[in-house]
């Protein structure tokens, strides 16, 4: 695919597991409805509701201090510093995000913030020493375009409707616990139909978030490319990335999907086809693969191992 | 008949909501471009408020180079009276051919290189440089974007309804390569 065939590609993916998402819902809903009644419904929907703003808000700036990131100025780290800034007059940013740095070894960035005037990006001192000027200039682009494409917004609000979902299904799972046989009126279809959905849904909803975060990566990756015009930089970058195999030391799952490449190292041999479905970042051979084909380039392959990270 | 009143109903409120969210689009994209080309403004100005400071360094050294020192001031002078898209790209082009005259210049000099002021305004001027071409790349990809719609049906339709007029692209007349890069190529 060329890189405009791959942006549409992704928007139209990103479109198809909202909509999946939006489906989940309403089953959801529709299972409350049929094992519960209406009045149930919704006192249920409202509390999810309230849980669901709580969420968003609350899920505003820790992302900074749960990383050990610190701000930087341009004398602290000039050639990230550029980076950023090239990228950000690229991406057609009104203003050039904050900088961050990470002290860790491990090669890794991120970029945050819902909004492009509130987005800063982080960078540890790790990916600073490894990559090259035109690496580092396509990593950002990466950044800016998650920026750009609204997607920390968009992943804030997977991962709420995620917790939503998960408390109502232990909502139910408990009210029903505990209502037992009260309930002679409601039909026994509509009981199973309820527990499956209960044990289901959250299931459901967490594979629907990850492949929303993996269509997100491909779409950022393709726009990195557009901006900078030079897919090639951005997939040596992510071949030495996938070369390199230290953890980060400090991360947590909650974040993974901000990343430039998976910070999670700890499905190590595993990474079949299944527990790829629980990924946030779509494998590193798959991007630089699709990077190849838009920019008609070739690099050697990942060696073993590697590409499983 | 009432189903036929609706469904008309609908056909013109679906006819108004498009025609909203197309105009709308235009716009943003018409304010892009503008701020695309004001974000090259930035860096054309920063690239000339370096030149004095670098010819001064370099004159230091190279007494006898006027042509080139003269050259350099002609662009400088040139970008900074430049009012049209068209006139700016192409003061940029002479800025780019003078400069490269100044530093093969400078080449000839190696104790230049190891002037402080003069190596920092190279790495400054070349961050400009830098910043021009990710400036032109942005402006050029919206204004892509801009004169696509109009030009494509259905939103050809409006765009001349509204006054809406396709922009000029950013485009250096010397060389064919620096025009954004068309990543089109098919496997």
């Amino acid at each position: 695919m060329t890189l405009q065939e791959q942006i549409r590609s992704a928007r139209l993916r990103t479109v198809m597991v909202l909509v999946l998402f939006v489906i989940l819902m309403a089953a959801i809903v529709a299972a409350i409805y049929v094992a519960f009644g209406s009045g149930y419904g919704v006192i249920m929907g409202l509390v999810a509701v309230g849980y669901g703003i709580f969420g968003y808000i609350a899920a505003g700036s820790i992302v900074a201090a749960a990383s050990g990131a610190h701000k930087i100025t341009k004398d602290q780290a000039p050639e990230l510093f550029l980076a950023v800034e090239n990228a950000a007059i690229a991406a057609g940013l009104a203003k050039t995000p904050d900088v961050y740095i990470i002290e860790d070894p491990a090669p890794n960035a991120f970029a945050a913030g819902r909004t492009p005037e509130k987005a800063y990006v982080a960078a540890t001192t790790g990916i600073i020493q490894l990559l090259d000027k035109r690496e580092l200039e396509a990593v950002m682009a990466h950044e800016m375009a998650h920026v750009r494409n609204r997607d920390v917004r968009l992943m804030t609000l997977a991962a709420v409707m995620v917790g939503v979902i998960s408390m109502i299904a232990d909502m139910l799972l408990w009210s029903m616990i505990f209502s037992g046989g009260r309930n002679n009126n409601n039909n026994p279809i509509g009981a199973i139909i309820a527990i499956v959905a209960i044990i289901l849904a959250p299931i459901g909803a967490a594979l629907l978030q990850m492949s929303l975060s993996r269509r997100r990566e491909y779409l950022a990756d393709a726009t990195a490319a557009e901006l900078t015009g030079d897919p090639e930089g951005l997939a040596r970058a992510l071949y030495k990335l996938g070369a390199d195999q230290r953890p980060l030391q400090k991360v947590n799952r909650a974040t993974a999907h901000l990343w430039i490449e998976s910070p999670l190292r700890d499905h190590h041999g595993m990474s079949t086809s299944l527990a790829g479905l629980f990924d946030t970042h779509p494998p590193l051979q798959e991007r630089i693969d699709r990077l190849q084909e838009m920019g008609g380039f070739q690099l050697p392959p990942l060696p073993k191992g590697a590409a499983e990270a | 008949m009432n189903f036929l009143l609706i469904a008309v109903g609908v056909l013109i409120l679906v006819v108004l909501l498009w025609l909203v969210l197309a105009y709308n689009s235009l716009v943003r994209l018409r304010n892009e471009a503008a701020q695309g080309e004001s974000s090259i403004d930035i860096q054309l100005k920063r690239r000339a408020d370096l030149i004095p400071n670098l010819v001064e360094a370099v004159k230091g050294y190279a007494t006898h180079e006027s042509a080139t020192f003269e050259k350099v001031s002609n662009a400088r002078a040139q970008a900074l009276g430049a009012k049209t898209l068209g006139d700016k790209a192409a003061a940029d082009g002479a800025m780019q051919s003078a400069l490269g005259g100044l530093f093969a210049v400078a080449e000839a000099y190696p104790q230049l290189r190891a002037v402080e002021a003069f190596t920092k305004l190279q790495t400054e001027l070349s961050d400009t440089e830098d910043k021009i071409a990710a400036a032109r790349r942005y402006y050029n990809s919206v204004v892509q974007r801009f004169n696509t719609k109009q030009q494509t049906i259905p939103t050809s339709l409006i765009a001349s309804a509204f006054g809406f007029s396709p922009r000029e692209f950013y485009r250096l007349e010397d060389d064919a390569e620096r025009e954004p890069v068309k990543v089109d190529i098919a496997r």
